[in-house]
């Protein structure tokens, strides 16, 4: 059977774009860019295999993978952080060269090996589809191969199990409630009225900002830890040369020498 | 394409591996619906009554069962039984080995919170609380389905299934130590990554084949093989990828990387499973890809597999001198031994897969004892793995001693101990076939690590013991275990005709 | 044999109990004969177990077990002795250990007048150093331990002997080498002891390497492991086959019985207790390797180019023996170095073939007595003169230790050939053997043989005059004193065998008639050089050693420290440098590749067998970079294989 001409078309345009998605995937910096290099690829295969008259195998791949399994994977990488990202640096030496080279021979071993092989004519999916194509793989799934897919459900399973294990923590222990933590804070002596809250300017206000104390220091308590951990804590120095200007003009309380004499 | 008929499955044939597959997904929901503090108690005799159950049903019942299945799909045939036999048998002591708890409320090999990060106050609170990991008894579960149906596949693509159903919960378990629980994590990330880079290659291997012969049956493959078609040049290097795949899971050099460091980092009991079951599966699966599926070939395939046997020999003993853990020791010995096995594979005769099964039970039992005593040894709280740590055990701990040095011995095939008939079993069909330079190289290889068994038979009786290290006093579990353990290795040693005749009459693969 | 059973009054009672189980018909002492390795079993079995109940009783627990086997030994031989020569050969199955198919492997015994000769030996003597060692090992605390160990060795011993098969005999094999690694390292607390044990137990793998090489090539060969079918296949296998597994079985008996090159181990070996050196390094196990290869005579008589290997291993050894024997100031190490140099005689006339298979068990049985009784007369000295071994500061002990001089006269008289003693007899025999032939061959053998004579006469003489005769070079807190009876008693047994064992049985044609139906029968040939005058000829130079150690140790004085003495003797003194010419070849490679493994007995494998790990350990300090720790070089490993797999198949396809 030979190849169409729109069919043909379809593949030389397509075809490079899931390389260069693949290839995204290996080299882009960011994880987020990686992730859409992926989903790329998975939806250019989508497009080959309803091409190629797989039309059920072609819209759950981009149903599921591109659409369930990669955006998922884009919101988990949100939420870890976008910018976290590994350091790229190879400390092995030769490690990139060699594994370069061999990937080489490994495509080319592969290259060479089936392009010694002379294919016979390809028989269509006439015959498989002649039922429709949903109905083909069903018969597949639920014929010859119903062991096979029976026992994929093990591994679901276990992959849920393992799942839950290692990433869901279990809660031990009773949830403080608003009165606990209050309770506490009155117990402890600190913080009694609670944490500060943080910056909030006359131009600007941001979590991300610490709020600036009476003297004109930043409080380290008004900004979340989680953001501290992260590095992204942003400096007041603005804010306070900002709110220096702003006392300047109008005069302020907590500006006497300045404010109160104008 | 007419109505559709629904694949005749033999129910009596699969029951053992049904047992089992039901026994895990009632774990599952044990784990979802029982109150955490009657989980452990609700899950162990669970384990043990589906792995018990699932053997008594394959002896009972399947034996006379047996045939292909489920429109090929499993294969129950003598050697099926036979391996599918040895692991359940192995697991159960695997299992009362994980179950040991000492004096805590979950299994002491296991952490109480595998998702907490190692060293956190969430760690230390389940730690207070007494969280319990039990999930490992439904995952050795899952594991051991699918240890079962990896010999009994009868086409590729039920081997690619079986061989991740296998591996999937071992990758979790092998990340669920309690103590240095990094290392553990570690090791587990390394197993997954590399398990998956080779699983990627078996799939490739098994495309290949396809294209060629245009099925995945190892029957209908063994009969395209015979046959001339533009397609050959897809077959070998297809063969040789599945190879790979399965190779990697036996830890032969050079896809043998993962072993040391996932058998350290991995719990105790789990290594000790991993090691025995995972072996017996993968050369069950080996075995019959390669005596069923590519037999027609074999003149591409021996010479690659008998260098790889070389290799892994070779390099497992060469590395294994230079440890100073007991674990990774025993690991590169568990290396060492793969290659061994491979000659099983490499002589291509009936009387050489007898000997394989017999050296899987007999290596496996004593690992598994093996990796039950270096649980117990443990210095301020730890496991005291480090070789120096076992100084003088000898003198401190008698009883922990003695057997462990059997159990070394038997590694290095002394006689009176499984291990020596069982190298005897493998090695001489080998020699018959025409493997006798690898046999010398065996022997050569053995010689090796003979010695370093015994170095550590020579550290544990004639070196000063060590401060701080003792050996806890487990509960009946792990003595049950350790005690069938050493009588077994004891047992195939003097009366080894049981196994080895049973072994000989399930020798024959079904076509 | 029944000469030496009249020799005590125990040994009788024994026996009268052996034959009242003899009275039951024939195949009656036979059928049980399986006890003669079961009872000192279930001895090292009940001692080990026992628990501190049994310190007390324990010793003589093991030590009636061991003359019980004995008397079972003995009806044994009755039995056998009351049949036709040609059908001296009883087979008992005890089990069959891998039946069925291909590798049907039977464990049984084999009771024929070589094994049966073997038995005596082992039991006869070993009794009665079981009852030195309740004397010797009197105050030793853990004594119920090291009497378990003997009585393992016993067993093993046995089972070695009497098996049926090159299996059950490599079973003993091991079971020896366990056994006399335990009692090697018995005294563990010392690291020295320790570490000879270890080198001991590795240079034998070495030879046990050769024995399991070789069982694979008969069972390859032949499809069979028992002796009977070995020996009847043999007519049929190809030259070079057996010619291999000749060589291959020369490699094992070379570690068993420390003949060059694995003797290294013998001398460090002398580290354990005296009533072990005397009973596993003097008499019996490292007599093992005779036994093979005199058990395995079907393969050597059919492979001419093996039994030349034997021949030149034996005459090395031979030289080698006595040499260093020459300079050893060690009284255990001296007679450890002699034991090696006896076995040479043993291993060369095994070597020369039908003519001298008889002869090699001979002088090993006469061997084992003269030996034994040293051995023991050397723990008797060490006994009174609080553990020391160094010759130099021994001396004019006859006075002191009347017994001990006696008996360790006698065996010194028998050892080097005095005309009327045992060693006479079976010694000049291997002599005139050697001499038999035609080339280069009896001159070059024959003439190590009689050299080695005089040799052998100049260091036992040295070695007993330094002892027991000229002045007192004793330090000052010695006080020798004659040991207790237990242990003198076992010496006199030894001594009158060592006296007349010989007569007895080898100018009568007892032995060569008795070994016959299994050996072959003893081809006469006429030495290149006449009887008579090789007899004048030994014994000239006996007299000549003798005389020259007289002059040396006796009527010279001794000096305390030694001199340092020729070139030869200093390098006779460090065993002709075995462990520097073995440090040489095999360690200094690899040993600097090594030095980041440092453990607890690294030390202590020094010799061949440890060069050689030094070097594996080398590479495999080397080897072990690649395992990094990280996951990406790992999938590095990985995708080189498939590459390398597949470019293989490549480039061959």
């Amino acid at each position: 059977m030979k190849l169409g001409g729109a069919e043909s078309t379809l593949f030389a345009l397509a075809a490079p774009l899931s390389v260069i998605g693949a290839l995204a995937l290996l080299f882009a910096r960011k994880a987020v860019h990686a992730a859409m290099g992926m989903a790329l690829t998975m939806v250019v295969l989508g497009i080959f295999y309803i091409a190629q008259q797989a039309e059920f195998l072609g819209v759950i791949q981009i149903f599921v993978y591109s659409g369930a399994v990669m955006m998922l994977f884009l919101f988990v990488i949100m939420l870890v952080g976008v910018d976290s990202s590994d350091s790229l640096v190879e400390t092995i030496r030769g490690q990139r060269w060699a594994g370069l080279l061999l990937g080489l021979a490994l495509a080319a071993l592969g290259l060479a090996t089936i392009g010694k092989a002379t294919f016979p004519a390809g028989t269509g999916l006439d015959r498989a589809n002649s039922q429709g194509n949903v109905s083909g793989i069903a018969r597949l799934i639920f014929g010859n191969y119903v062991w096979v897919f029976e026992a994929t459900s093990a591994l679901l399973i276990t992959a849920a199990l393992g799942a839950m294990m290692l990433a869901h923590r279990e809660r031990l222990s009773e949830r403080p409630s608003q009165a606990d933590w209050s309770r506490a804070r009155i117990k402890s002596g600190r913080n009694v009225a609670g944490l500060p809250a943080p910056g909030v300017y006359a131009r600007h206000n941001a979590v991300d900002t610490p709020a600036l104390l009476p003297d004109g220091s930043t409080s380290e308590l008004s900004i979340s830890r989680v953001l501290k951990a992260r590095g992204q804590v942003a400096t007041a120095d603005k804010e306070l040369a900002i709110s220096q200007e702003l006392e300047g003009e109008t005069g302020d309380m907590t500006r006497r020498g300045n404010g109160d004499d104008k | 394409m007419g109505e559709f008929v629904a694949t005749k499955i033999n129910y009596a044939a699969v029951l053992p591996m049904l047992i089992v597959f039901a026994a895990a997904m009632i774990g599952v929901l044990v784990e979802a619906f029982v109150p955490r503090a009657s989980r452990y108690v609700a899950q162990l005799p669970l384990t043990l009554i589906g792995l018990a159950g699932a053997l008594a049903a394959l002896l009972l019942n399947s034996r006379d069962n047996q045939g292909i299945t489920a429109a090929g799909a499993v294969v129950v045939d003598g050697p099926t039984l036979m391996f599918q036999g040895i692991v359940l048998a192995l697991s159960i002591l695997a299992v009362l080995v994980m179950a040991e708890r000492l004096d805590r409320e979950g299994a002491d090999a296991f952490t109480q919170s595998g998702a907490s990060v190692p060293g956190s106050p969430l760690e230390a609170q389940a730690e207070r609380l007494g969280a319990t990991t039990t999930e490992v008894f439904p995952l050795t579960l899952f594991a051991v389905g699918g240890m079962m149906l990896f010999p009994a596949s009868g086409n590729l693509l039920t081997m690619f299934v079986a061989l991740e159903v296998l591996s999937l919960p071992l990758y979790i378990m092998t990340g669920l130590a309690r103590r240095r629980r990094l290392l553990s994590q570690e090791a587990a990330l390394k197993y997954f990554l590399l398990g998956a880079f080779s699983s990627a290659f078996f799939i490739f291997g098994a495309a290949l084949i396809y294209g060629a012969t245009t099925s995945t049956d190892l029957s209908v493959i063994a009969k395209a093989v015979g046959q001339v078609t533009g397609l050959d040049s897809l077959l070998v290097p297809g063969i040789l990828l599945v190879a790979v795949g399965l190779l990697f899971k036996v830890g032969a050099v050079p896809f043998h990387s993962w072993t040391p460091d996932v058998y350290q980092g991995a719990p105790s009991p789990v290594t000790g499973f991993m090691a025995a079951c995972t072996k017996i599966a993968a050369f069950g699966a080996m075995a019959r890809v390669f005596y069923v599926g590519f037999e027609a070939l074999r003149w591409n395939w021996q010479p690659v597999l008998a260098v790889v046997a070389a290799l892994t020999m070779v390099v497992g003993a060469v590395l294994s001198i230079t440890q100073k853990d007991v674990k990774r020791l025993l690991a590169y010995s568990s290396i060492t031994h793969a290659g061994f096995l491979l000659l099983g594979i490499v002589a291509m005769d009936r009387t050489s897969i007898a000997g394989l099964m017999f050296y899987l039970a007999a290596y496996g039992i004593s690992t598994i004892t093996a990796f039950a005593l270096i649980a117990l040894v443990r210095q301020s709280g730890a496991e005291a793995t480090h070789l120096s740590q076992w100084a003088g055990l000898g003198r401190t701990s008698p009883v922990v001693a003695a057997v462990f040095a059997f159990m070394m011995l038997s590694f290095a095939g002394i006689p009176l101990t499984s291990g020596f008939t069982a190298k005897f079993a493998l090695f001489a069909p080998a020699v018959a076939h025409g493997g006798v330079w690898l046999v010398v190289l065996a022997m050569l290889a053995s010689a090796v690590t003979a010695f370093v068994y015994v170095r550590v038979i020579v550290l544990m009786y004639f070196s000063d013991p060590i401060d701080g290290v003792s050996v806890v006093n487990p509960s009946y579990l792990t003595y049950a275990a350790v005690a069938v353990g050493a009588a077994l290795t004891l047992m195939l040693g003097v009366l080894p005709s049981p196994l080895l005749d049973a072994a000989k009459s399930a020798s024959i693969f079904l076509r | 044999m029944t000469g030496v059973l009249s020799l005590s009054p125990h040994v009788a009672s024994l026996a009268a109990e052996g034959s009242a189980l003899t009275t039951r018909d024939a195949s009656g002492a036979s059928a049980i004969g399986w006890l003669m390795i079961a009872l000192p079993l279930a001895g090292a079995a009940l001692l080990l177990v026992g628990g501190k109940a049994l310190n007390k009783i324990g010793p003589l627990l093991a030590t009636a077990l061991s003359w019980a086997s004995f008397g079972v030994g003995v009806a044994v031989l009755l039995q056998l002795m009351g049949m036709a020569a040609g059908e001296r050969s009883l087979h008992l199955n005890l089990y069959s250990w891998i039946p069925a198919g291909k590798l049907d492997v039977n464990f049984g015994m084999l009771m024929d007048p070589l094994s049966m000769t073997f038995v005596m030996l082992i039991t006869f003597v070993g009794s009665l150093i079981h009852v030195y060692s309740l004397g010797y090992m009197e105050h030793d605390p853990d004594k119920r331990r090291f009497f378990a160990y003997l009585n393992l060795f016993i067993a093993a011993m046995l089972t070695l002997v009497l098996a049926d098969s090159y299996l059950g005999l490599f079973l003993g094999w091991e079971g020896v080498g366990l056994a006399s690694y335990l009692l090697i390292g018995f005294w563990n607390w010392n690291p020295a002891y320790a570490t000879a044990a270890n080198k001991a137990f590795i240079m034998n793998r070495v030879g046990d390497l050769g024995l399991l090489l070789a069982m694979f090539t008969m069972f390859a060969t032949f499809g069979k492991l028992d002796f009977a079918s070995v020996n009847a296949s043999v007519a049929g296998a190809g030259k070079g086959t057996l010619t291999i597994i000749g060589i291959l079985l020369l490699v094992a008996a070379c570690g068993k019985s420390a003949q060059f090159p694995l003797q290294a181990w013998l001398g460090d070996a002398m580290a354990g207790p005296t009533p072990v050196s005397a009973l596993i390094h003097a008499a019996t196990m490292v007599t093992a390797g005779v036994y093979l290869i005199v058990r395995s005579n079907a393969i050597y008589t059919a492979t001419p180019d093996a039994r030349l290997a034997v021949c030149i291993v034996g005459a090395i050894t031979l030289m080698f023996g006595a040499i260093v024997g020459c300079a050893k100031d060690d009284l255990k190490k001296a007679l450890a170095a002699s034991t090696m140099s006896q076995i040479g005689y043993m291993i060369l006339a095994a070597g020369l073939g039908p003519v001298g298979y008889a002869f090699a068990i001979f002088h090993l049985v006469t061997h084992g007595f003269f030996k034994a009784g040293m051995f023991l007369g050397a723990g008797s000295v060490m006994h009174g003169m609080n553990d020391q071994v160094d010759m130099r500061r021994f001396g004019g002990l006859s006075a002191v230790m009347k017994i001990t001089w006696i008996t360790f006269g006698l065996g010194w008289l028998a050892i080097i050939g005095v005309p009327g003693l045992s060693g006479f007899w079976s010694k000049d025999k291997i002599i005139e053997a050697a001499f038999i032939g035609e080339g280069w061959r009896p001159w070059v053998f024959g003439l190590a043989a009689l050299i080695c004579a005089g040799i052998t006469a100049f260091y036992m003489s040295r070695l007993f005059f330094m002892t027991f005769h000229g002045k007192r070079r004793w330090t000052d807190d010695v006080h020798p004193h004659e040991s207790p009876l237990t242990m003198t008693i076992p010496m006199m047994v030894l001594a009158v065998g060592s006296a007349l064992l010989g007569l007895a049985i080898g100018p009568t044609g007892i032995i060569t008639d008795w070994l016959a139906p299994v050996t072959g029968a003893h081809e006469e040939g006429e030495p290149v050089i006449p009887v008579p005058v090789l007899i004048v000829l030994t014994l000239l130079l006996v007299a000549a050693g003798v005389a020259l150690a007289w002059m040396r140790y006796v009527r010279d004085a001794v000096p305390v420290v030694p001199p340092v003495g020729s070139l030869a003797t200093r390098a006779a003194r460090k065993d002709l440098y075995q462990d520097d010419v073995n440090e040489a070849i095999f360690a200094r490679p690899g040993l600097h590749l090594t030095r980041g493994l440092v453990f607890a007995d690294n030390k202590g494998v020094d010799g061949a067998a440890g060069g050689t790990a030094a070097l594996i350990g080398g590479s495999s300090s080397r080897l072990a970079k690649l395992q990094n720790g990280f996951v990406r070089s790992y999938a590095l490993t990985m995708l080189t294989g498939v590459v390398a797999i597949l470019g293989l198949v490549w480039v061959i396809q």
